[in-house]
């Protein structure tokens, strides 16, 4: 028998937990890297980047512009 | 927090930080400086690559980390690409790098040095109890004990 989804989004130790956390906020920030630079190189512009994030348009920019300056 | 690490020491921390760039995190930790550490002619530096934690390995033994615990929560992260965009220019410094640093700074009272070198940050480093750099060493079979005896 499989175990149920919420065993998986549960694990019984906390330490696996805690440590799960930490690598979901990595995926996260990869994922938002990964995606604002593909949604400009699509020709988005920083405010609507900023809208299907629900950033502001500053914060959004201050976090990829510098990185993103040749894209 | 740098102004007490001059020298060998400094160096580690700014490599630290390109290594951790490289890695497309968003900011340093205290896996990082083991990376960084590794790499050192430094007697710390061999210490690490004589149980088998070299640069490369332990670079492996990071992103085989992140994969397995998300995998423990179903998710498959396997194969996820850092692109060259991605590998920011300013790191804010992790809490984990952060404790180890201070971490060092204890090892070198406790030692009665008054430099703090690369060992000291190793030592700082293996401390932690928690966190990925003792889920690695745990996952690499190494005895943190014997490593510390080595220093």
């Amino acid at each position: 028998m499989t175990s149920a989804p919420t065993d998986l989004a549960h694990p019984e130790d906390p330490a696996d937990g805690l440590a799960a956390v930490v690598a979901l906020r990595r995926l996260a920030d990869r994922m938002e890297d990964a995606q604002v630079e593909r949604a400009l190189r699509d020709g988005w512009t920083w405010a609507q980047v900023a809208e299907a994030l629900g950033v502001t348009r500053q914060a959004v920019h201050k976090k990829h512009a510098r990185r993103l300056r040749d894209v | 927090m740098f102004e007490r690490f001059a020298g060998e020491a400094r160096q580690v921390a700014l490599k630290a930080h390109s290594v951790a760039a490289g890695l497309g995190s968003s900011s340093v930790e205290a896996e990082h400086l083991l990376v960084s550490l590794a790499g050192t002619q430094h007697p710390a530096g061999e210490a690490l690559r004589e149980v088998g934690l070299e640069p490369e390995e332990l670079h492996d033994a990071i992103q085989r980390d992140f994969e397995r615990v998300l995998a423990q929560v179903g998710i498959d992260a396997g194969g996820l690409e850092v692109s060259a965009n991605c590998r920011r220019t300013k790191l804010r410094w992790g809490a984990s790098a952060k404790r180890g640093l201070e971490r060092a700074l204890e090892e070198a009272k406790r030692r009665g040095d008054r430099r703090i070198g690369p060992e000291h940050i190793l030592l700082g480093v293996l401390r932690a109890e928690n966190g990925t750099v003792p889920r690695i060493l745990a996952a690499e079979g190494i005895d943190r004990d014997e490593l510390t005896g080595r220093l």
